[in-house]
């Protein structure tokens, strides 16, 4: 039998003979792995996790129109992809227009948006009822709701009116008349100065005939005074106009005006001169009015309850345009230096202009920090205190076998050899404890990441070489402070056990 | 004579002792660390979680749908007909949860021209100093409302300091707009007043405030002629309150629902528990004709991350006073199979069983309780530490930690201990004195 198998045996043998012994030892380690591979794992997947509850408090990036263009839904979505998939939480594209509910008098912002996306840029929101999923349906805020008296399931009847031309600036250009032409225009009308709310011109939008002269006239005079102005949008009006020279209309001359009536009259006559071209794949301007179905009610507590939001398809129906967004909301997870890197990046891409919601990450960053700091410390003083006991309990597992000690140091074997074969002991002990304790501390991490995140937890494969070999060094430190003193002393005074 | 013993067992062995005194002090300082830690960690959190503003908006009960969705214009201050009193915010200090009300301010928005613009002005407390009918003092304002605001600590109006009430803050959108800077005189030209202010700064909100003038309330009254007769009677138009709550459960949700609807008992546990719902509902009984709303935002995160926070360190808690009480309970077996040859000894000389046990029983107890004393308050060390280092405050100690603490401990001293002097009792005096066995 040579050295080594002796090793071994003396190793493998007191293991087995002194088996209660040795598992109470094995145990303390493994305890002691266990928390050192659970907290270790639990704390450095903490600030993903927990960032990722952050985005709760909805979004942290805003992309508006770029200087000097405006955001289109191609340019939104080429900003969006310079954010990495994996850290974009939702992106919530906003197209916000004002609509009028005619016979309530009221008008509120109405918002043009993606349901799916909102739901996950803004999980705060609760809604009485469900989000629109279909066409033609809107979710309604709170205020408006009470407002206006809708409740989930009622319809509403919302009205868009086109920004009148001052607000567009696009005064009527020069162009060419030619048949088939379809042509929208509005002017001032009369308005209804007594009710004074929904002050609203005349509309008109015609088409052009074969021979250039108009071929057909709609007049839409729904601001005007019931039973008077109203009137010159009936067809016994509207009549004298067709096949007439759009550029050669003229009130008193050429045109007969409405008895009571003679300010709509000059609206329509101004309308008509004032109509330009209805551009290709653009609704003309004039009022446009849908029925939608009511939904949800939306409960925030903020502002999103005196809006009404609908679909970007509805959005573009009623207002007939597409393809335009006023910003972009985006609920990223990441830090605050890495959000401000990328608004950076994507202002410098020229796609869209983004800019941080410092309520939100300026606030996420405090209190992150906070919560990292503390898992870091709880975790640091848990590790401290364990490892100390793990190794008092070991020392107290050594020290019993003083008496041990002292008969072989009798029988002749050096102090090196003995202190050689305790640390092979305790070394095999925290490799066999370490790897115990590791499996058991990824459980633990698992069952925190599920139970508190309802996510699975990020497994860090490099923990189990640390946790074994860490078990094992607090294994063998601990075994060879008592061996050492043991050794030191007299075999004689050993075995009397003084 | 058993006195005797345990004396002598405790002088002579002291060594080992102290080896188990240190563990079991070492697993009750975790043990009370982690507990009162875990206790307090919820409120802790939701100290920090104030810095995202006011979780609570109060309204006047019929204000108008209008003023908010158009930008307020120079009739802005008149579509808002309805108006709460700024003399009833002291009221907010007299509720139930008066203390869980951390901060609150006044806001009214107000039209002026400045420099030939129409900006929006901003009244508000800043930093205001309220003396209540109590007898309690307090400072609230917007500083701690709007933590996420860059302006440097000069910057911030004081009403507490002279000459404050002719000072205003710029936005930085509208400062660059209107080409003015910090130290700056400008005229704002009101519907009812026109007031030389100087900028004390220029702040940076990341928000719609950037292109707002913020001033002292007095001063944005004065402006619209809403400040109403004597001191502090003038109109404000909304109220953020920022209070410590708990987060919504089942109850809660039913509770905002309809408060009438709840039993008796369910509506006391609710009025007297500091739901964000409860806390609306006592601002709207102090406050005439208002209605106080959670802003969700704010109030569900909060409740979501507070859960998240005090799950977490439930958990973590738990794993270090499962790792505890293992490793004392092992130690405590270790040391008594380490006498086995005392105990064989005791009882080849004609020692009860009973008596064996009540003397090694007593020595590991006496030192167990001398570690759970040095342990519990190593352990209120550790929180303390925590508690500075994290957040800035120290960790509310809780007394029930010290029952919970004693009997974790005994509990799991006993458990290690007994089994283990029952085994060696079983066994043949002879075999263990041989030590052959065990």
């Amino acid at each position: 039998m040579n050295k080594r198998k002796m090793f071994l045996r003396m190793i493998t043998a007191s293991l087995l003979r002194r088996r209660s012994r040795m598992l109470i030892a094995l145990l303390s380690i493994a305890i002691g792995a266990t928390i050192l591979a659970g907290l270790v794992t639990v704390y450095v997947d903490v600030p993903r996790q927990m960032a990722a509850q952050f985005r709760s408090y909805g979004a942290n990036m805003i992309l508006m129109p770029a200087e000097g263009s405006c955001l289109t839904e191609v340019e939104a979505e080429a900003a969006k992809q310079l954010i990495p998939e994996s850290q974009l939480i939702g992106a919530a594209p906003y197209r916000y227009v004002y609509l009028n509910m005619v016979k309530q008098q009221q008008t509120f912002a109405a918002a043009g948006t993606d349901f799916d996306q909102i739901q996950r840029t803004s999980p705060y929101f609760k809604v009485e009822g469900r989000y629109p999923s279909g066409a033609r349906e809107v979710l309604v805020g709170k205020a408006v709701a009470d407002l206006v008296g809708v409740k989930e399931n009622s319809k509403m009847t919302l009205t868009w009116f086109p920004p009148s031309a001052e607000e567009t600036g696009e005064m009527p250009a020069d162009f060419e008349i030619r048949p088939g032409m379809v042509l929208s225009g509005q002017a001032d009308g009369f308005g209804m100065s007594d009710e004074g709310s929904s002050k609203q011109p005349v509309y008109v939008l015609l088409t052009i005939g074969d021979d250039g002269t108009i071929a057909s006239l709609t007049v839409d005079t729904s601001g005007e005074s019931e039973g008077y102005g109203r009137l010159c949008s009936e067809e016994d009006y509207t009549a004298q106009f067709i096949g007439r020279d759009i550029r050669e209309l003229e009130l008193g001359e050429n045109v007969d005006a409405l008895t009571g009536a003679t300010r709509t009259s000059e609206a329509v006559v101004k309308a008509i001169r004032n109509a330009v071209p209805v551009e290709e794949g653009k609704a003309p301007l004039i009022p446009n009015t849908i029925t939608f179905t009511v939904t949800g009610i939306l409960e925030t507590g903020g502002e999103e309850e005196d809006k009404v939001y609908m679909s970007l398809a509805d959005m573009a129906a009623i207002t007939g345009q597409a393809d335009v967004l006023d910003l972009m909301e985006l609920s990223v997870s990441d830090t605050q230096e890495n959000l401000e890197r990328r608004a950076a990046e994507i202002t410098a891409s020229g796609h869209a202009a983004a800019r941080l919601v410092k309520r939100v990450t300026k606030s996420e960053t405090a209190v992150l920090g906070k919560l990292q700091a503390l898992v870091f410390l709880v975790t640091a003083v848990v590790l401290v205190l364990t490892m100390v006991s793990v190794s008092t309990t070991m020392m107290a597992v050594v020290a019993e076998r003083r008496r041990e000690i002292g008969l072989r140091k009798a029988l002749g074997a050096s102090d090196g050899a003995i202190r050689t074969e305790f640390l092979g002991e305790g070394l095999f002990l925290g490799a066999l404890g370490g790897l115990l304790g590791a499996g058991l501390g990824f459980v633990f991490a698992q069952v925190v990441s599920v139970n508190v995140f309802g996510s699975d937890i990020q497994f860090n494969f490099w923990l189990l070489p640390v946790t074994v070999l860490v078990s094992m060094a607090v294994a063998a430190l601990s075994c060879l402070l008592p061996v050492r003193r043991a050794v030191a002393i007299d075999p004689a005074l050993v075995l009397k056990g003084e | 004579m058993l006195w005797r013993m345990i004396k002598g067992a405790l002088l002579r062995q002291w060594s080992k002792m102290l080896l188990i005194a240190l563990t079991i002090a070492l697993g009750a300082s975790l043990a009370t660390s982690m507990i009162n830690v875990m206790l307090d960690v919820g409120d802790k959190v939701n100290e920090e979680l104030k810095a995202y503003g006011a979780n609570i908006v109060v309204k006047p009960r019929a204000s108008s749908l209008l003023s908010e969705i158009y930008d307020v214009e120079d009739e802005g201050a008149e579509l808002q007909q309805a108006w709460l009193q700024e003399n009833e915010l002291k009221k907010l200090k007299t509720i139930f949860w008066a203390f869980n009300i951390r901060d609150f301010a006044p806001f009214v928005t107000v039209s002026a021209e400045v420099n030939g613009t129409q900006v929006p002005v901003v009244g508000t407390w800043f930093h205001h100093h309220l003396s209540l009918p109590t007898g309690e003092e307090l400072d609230t304002g917007v500083r701690n409302l709007r933590s996420w605001w860059d302006a440097a600590d000069e910057d911030w109006i004081d009403e507490q300091r002279e000459g404050a009430d002719r000072e205003i803050m710029v936005g930085t959108t509208l400062a660059e707009t209107l080409g003015i800077r910090k130290g700056d005189t400008v005229k704002l030209t009101g519907r009812s007043a026109e007031i030389t202010a100087t900028v004390r700064g220029v702040f940076d909100s990341g928000d719609s405030a950037d292109e707002q003038i913020w001033a002292p309330l007095d001063l944005a009254q004065a402006l619209a002629g809403l400040e109403g007769d004597g001191t502090e009677n003038g109109k404000v138009s909304s109220i953020e309150v920022s209070a410590i709550t708990t987060p919504d459960n089942d109850l809660a949700r039913r509770a905002a629902r309809n408060p009438n609807a709840l039993s008796k008992a369910d509506y006391d546990t609710w009025y007297c528990t500091a739901y964000v719902s409860a806390v609306c509902y006592q601002i709207t009984e102090v406050i005439t004709d208002s209605v106080a709303t959670a802003v969700r935002q704010v109030a569900e995160s909060e409740g979501e991350i507070l859960d998240k926070t005090q799950l977490l360190m439930i958990l973590i808690t738990a794993l270090s006073l499962v790792g505890a009480a293992l490793g004392i309970s092992n130690l405590v077996t270790a040391s008594v199979m380490e006498r086995s040859q005392e105990i064989g000894l005791l009882k080849a000389i004609g020692a009860h069983d009973k008596a064996i046990t009540a003397v090694v029983m007593a020595e590991i107890l006496i030192t167990a309780l001398a570690g759970m004393v040095i342990g519990y308050f190593a352990g209120l060390g550790f929180a303390q530490f925590i508690g500075k280092q994290v957040f800035g405050s120290a960790i509310d100690i809780k007394p029930v930690v010290i029952p919970v603490v004693a009997a974790l401990i005994s509990l799991v001293t006993v458990a290690g201990s007994l089994p283990a002097i029952r085994m060696i009792l079983r066994l043949d005096p002879a075999t263990v004195l041989h030590g052959s066995k065990a």
